[in-house]
């Protein structure tokens, strides 16, 4: 094949050259042989033949033309040109180099950080059929499924391949070094095959394990093999202890599917025939695969109609509950983090756009001194597209050195992505462990570097060949401006530059507000000075509200007894902590309405909570010392419940009690109203609240909190001891100050931010080179007028006047483009984000005023020299 | 039309040197070409081993060297069974240009 033979041809140069020197050689020895035969003395002969035979230099370059015509000689050859070109000029080179690099890495970087987290978090084959099943009530919304209702679709429902089941269980671990808690999930043997996932290591339960007595095998999650068995490959047949039982390990689940992300291992489901009997706790979590040609609205559709059917069979559990499906991409991703992701990557695209304005302009100025260069070559006989493939091979050039940069510092970014996380958040993000620079990543990469190359530099190419021929020979210098349009096509990436970094500062800007918002939304309660951490009593162990309430009393009276603790309490939720069990209750002789349930945040309280929070009383009295088990239970309740409930009434005195109307709950007296109080972080809900006391309703999990004046994290170790001297199996989680806890909830946010406000910056910095570079140059080719200027009697100011009146039209216009383009984004961004104003004037004048100052400090220094230009020399030298 | 159908033409000449002498080395169908136009015709080297190398890349020709009856190494191209089917093509569209040419020039 003939374009082998010339490809192959590029690499044989030499042997080439050879063989065709070698061939016209031998045809012009023929020829001064037949001269010779004609007569001719040899010295005659071989002149008639080279006379004859023409210039062989130039003979010899047709013919090798000839043997390798393929453009991509060409291309070579305008690479190496290219090359010396980027050579003879570093400045410009390293600058666009550099700055390209940062454009390519930083969307390299968010692109591979975005696949892995959000765009394929599991690799789950078919991902989109995988459905999440949840109930949904007509008041309350989403809810777990009752076990029940599961095997009723189970058996009646069509559109699925498969469904599984499954529910999260806290557990303790205490045969493997120190005794720990983990999350164990018991599910249904086919929530493996709904996922589609092989084991990495062994193999995965089957459904007859499903079966009480069979049950004691475990299949671990990739993270927690990693983490409490260091990833030993010899862990298979390894016997654990979870809450007192045996089992044994026979598989280890792959790395690139940890879902869910919060499981550390996963244990058979064996129901009772009390829970599958059971329709009214939903507990459990229900994940199905569809069968292939069944759309999301028809499954969708065809639960709703068994949902329909079973509430007219089942209506006391069933009224008013239907069914709604998800996408498991949809609730693995949470409604923040593709949007956090889609922010980045929108804000990261915008520093791209940057770096090409600012390359494109880097060109321009060079196109300047490359005039005469180009119309030497265009009077040498090159034609227009051969210059302008050279220019333009010449930015495909820095586009490929850019990227080769730009995965350098993709990868040096998401190396301080991964760094930064903090682990216990990271180890709730399925797809966290699996960023690496990807394949996808480079070839986007790739294809970035190219349009950024193309991009940047067609405009400056084209404007390069519009030049006058003899004009540019003719003067051969600088001084010829091609006034009206190259200058003003130079303005355009200027202002668009300052515009985008405009914007894309306010963005930032407004977003790290809302993050410093809610990261200082719990300032009252002096977050710094309280530690906090999580307990589960193991229900064998305190299996009755006796030995619960016993533990609580004794461990909090020897918490407070720790030199320098203020006060030791334990609730279920923290203020702002977006915890908390939100329950349904019935009020004492009053029916219920159907479909108007009646919900509050039930949280487990000590006595000394409502002190230690400077949560006041408003009514009634607070917990006491006297509101033992054997006392009447009673209850504290917040305004907002009172408003809702008892609107107009005093509370007090009337009952309550948490659960559904089958409830075994006891009857809770209202004693008190306490202080409206926020449980919520992100949730936008606010909530009612019913406050017990833990002596009387004591709470198996539970957190707890240490307030102290000093340093909160030097109590840890003592109050960990002071715990294990009770009982010394208890598992405590990682003891953390609430502010931590809250840098933990909001690390998404705080992510989000300071990677947006890291991209301004580097906008902001690529836009202050752009104002630099093009003053630079206005300067550089008025240089003349200047003089003419100064030598007309101009002062020196009204020459820095000018010049700096030029910088400020071009940074005015691009401030107003960039106001008006982060307002109009602001508006969108806002309605998304807690805490975000679009229209806050404080971050749009602070930022106004910055970038004013900063793009006229960068033209100062053209100005000046501008002003100092000396007339005498600016003149000569023309 | 000019250009390429004078390289054409060129080639189309070379061709048929070659289909009608078998191996040729380039000095051999410059004498050939001048011989059989009755000197009417003589081929440029400057043109002619472009066109022998083109050929050549196209699979028209193919070329080994050998040695010529005095004993020189050159370099013979012979015809391939691509370059008979570029020769009868080369020479339908040759005739259809005499005959066009011919008729211009005859109502002209």
């Amino acid at each position: 094949m003939s374009l082998i033979r010339k490809i192959r041809n590029l690499f044989h140069r030499a042997d080439i050259d050879r063989e065709i020197n070698a061939e016209l050689q031998s045809h012009i020895d023929l020829a001064t042989e037949a001269n010779m035969g004609r007569g001719l003395p040899r010295a005659a002969a071989r002149r008639e033949a080279l006379l004859r035979f023409g210039n062989p230099t130039t003979t010899r370059e047709h013919v090798t033309a000839a043997d390798a015509t393929l453009s991509l000689d060409r291309f070579w050859a305008d690479l190496r040109y290219a090359g010396r070109q980027l050579v003879k000029s570093p400045g410009f080179s390293i600058t666009a180099i550099l700055s390209i690099s940062i454009g390519i890495g930083a969307n390299t970087a968010i692109f591979s950080s975005m696949d892995a987290v959000v765009l394929r978090p599991l690799a789950v084959p078919a991902m989109d059929h995988v459905l999440t099943i949840a109930e949904h009530h007509e008041r309350t919304g989403d809810d777990n499924v009752s076990l029940a209702n599961y095997e009723d679709w189970v058996r009646r429902s069509r559109s699925f391949e498969e469904l599984s089941v499954r529910t999260g269980v806290d557990m303790n671990l205490t045969s493997v070094g120190d005794a720990a808690h983990i999350h164990a999930e018991m599910a249904s043997a086919n929530f493996f095959s709904v996922l589609r996932v092989q084991p990495l290591l062994g193999r995965l339960f089957v459904d007859n394990e499903c079966t009480a007595g069979r049950d004691t095998v475990a299949v671990l999650n990739y993270g927690f093999w990693q983490r409490n068995f260091a990833g030993d490959p010899s862990i298979l047949g390894r016997r654990i202890e979870l809450d007192q039982r045996t089992y044994t390990i026979i598989g280890v689940l792959p790395k690139s599917v940890q879902y869910p992300a919060e499981a550390d291992i996963f244990l058979p489901f064996a129901p009772t025939p009390q829970q599958l009997a059971n329709r009214s706790d939903h507990l459990y979590l229900v994940e199905g695969r569809l069968r292939d040609g069944v759309t999301l609205p028809q499954a969708q559709s065809e639960l709703r109609s068994i949902a329909s059917q079973l509430a007219n069979t089942y209506p006391i559990t069933n009224r008013g509950w239907t069914i709604h499906a998800d996408p498991l991409l949809d609730v693995i991703n949470g409604p923040l983090t593709p949007l956090y992701y889609r922010l980045l990557m929108g804000a990261t695209f915008f520093v791209l756009l940057v770096v090409c304005a600012n390359v494109a302009n880097l060109q321009f100025a060079r196109g300047i001194g490359r005039r005469t260069e180009i119309a030497m070559r265009t009077a040498l006989g090159a034609t227009r597209t051969r210059i302008l493939r050279q220019l333009l091979t010449e930015n495909i050039l820095l586009g490929l050195i850019g990227a080769g940069g730009g995965l350098l510092f993709g990868w040096l970014y998401l190396r301080l992505t991964l760094v930064f996380m903090p682990e216990q958040v990271a180890r709730h993000m399925s797809g966290w462990s699996n960023i690496s620079l990807n394949g996808r990543a480079f070839a986007l990469s790739l294809v970035l570097a190219l349009v950024a190359g193309l991009v940047s530099g067609l405009a400056p190419a084209l404007e390069a060949l519009r030049i006058n021929l003899s004009d540019q020979l003719k003067a051969g210098s600088r001084s010829t401006i091609g006034a009206g349009r190259r200058r003003w096509l130079r303005n355009i990436f200027a202002i668009a530059q300052i515009s985008l970094a405009v914007a894309l500062v306010v963005g930032a800007a407004l977003m790290a507000k809302g993050m410093v918002a809610q990261l200082h939304v719990a300032d009252a309660y002096n977050p710094e000075k309280v530690l906090t951490f999580n307990v589960a009593l193991p229900a064998r162990q305190y299996d009755t509200p006796q030995k619960q309430a016993a533990w609580y009393v004794e461990s909090l009276a020897k918490l407070r007894a720790l030199p320098g603790v203020t006060h030791a309490n334990v609730t279920n939720a923290l203020p702002y902590s977006d915890y908390g069990w939100n329950r349904e209750f019935q009020i004492e002789n009053r029916p219920t309405t159907p479909g108007k349930d009646q919900n509050a945040l039930n949280l487990v309280v000590d006595s000394d909570y409502f002190s230690a929070f400077h949560i006041p009383i408003i009514d009634g009295r607070a917990f006491s010392g006297s509101d033992s088990i054997q006392a009447t239970p009673v209850a504290i309740v917040s305004p907002r419940f009172v408003a809702q409930y008892f609107p107009g009434q005093n509370p007090i005195g009337h009952r309550i009690r948490m659960g559904h109307t089958d409830s075994s709950d006891p009857w809770l007296t209202i004693v008190g109203v306490a202080h409206e109080t926020s449980y919520t972080l992100w949730d936008q809900n606010q909530y009612s609240v019913v406050y017990v006391n833990t002596t009387q309703r004591p709470s198996p999990t539970t957190t707890y909190t240490i307030t102290t004046n000093g340093n909160p994290l030097a109590l840890a170790e003592p109050a960990r001891k002071a715990l294990a001297s009770i009982d010394p199996a208890l598992p405590l989680d990682s003891i953390l100050t609430w502010h931590h806890f809250l840098i933990d909830e909001l690390i998404g946010l705080i992510y989000a931010a300071g990677m947006i406000g890291l991209d301004a910056l580097i906008a902001l910095f690529l836009a202050a080179i752009g104002i630099f570079g093009v003053m630079a140059n206005v300067v550089g080719e008025q240089t003349r007028e200047i003089g003419v200027r100064l030598a007309m009697g101009a002062r020196r100011e009204d020459v820095l006047r000018m010049v700096l009146r030029r910088a400020s039209r071009l940074t005015g216009i691009g401030l107003l483009g960039g106001l008006a383009l982060a307002f109009f984004l602001a508006r969108g961004v806002a309605n998304l984000l807690v805490g975000v104003r679009p229209d806050d004037p404080l971050v749009f004048g602070s930022i106004t005023v910055t970038i004013a100052l900063i793009a006229l400090a960068s033209s100062w220094i053209p100005a000046r020299r501008a002003s100092r230009v000396d007339p005498l020399e600016a003149l000569r030298s023309e | 039309m000019a250009k390429s159908d004078l390289q054409g033409t060129l080639d189309l000449l070379v061709l048929k040197t070659l289909a009608h002498n078998g191996a040729l080395h380039g000095y051999g169908i410059v004498l050939h070409i001048q011989n059989a136009s009755n000197d009417l015709l003589s081929v440029e080297e400057g043109s002619l081993y472009p066109a022998l190398h083109r050929m050549e890349q196209n699979s028209w020709i193919d070329a080994e060297w050998a040695l010529t009856e005095t004993n020189r190494r050159a370099k013979y191209y012979k015809l391939t069974a691509k370059g008979r089917k570029q020769l009868q093509q080369a020479e339908e569209s040759f005739d259809q240009l005499v005959k066009g040419v011919r008729a211009v020039m005859r109502y002209a």
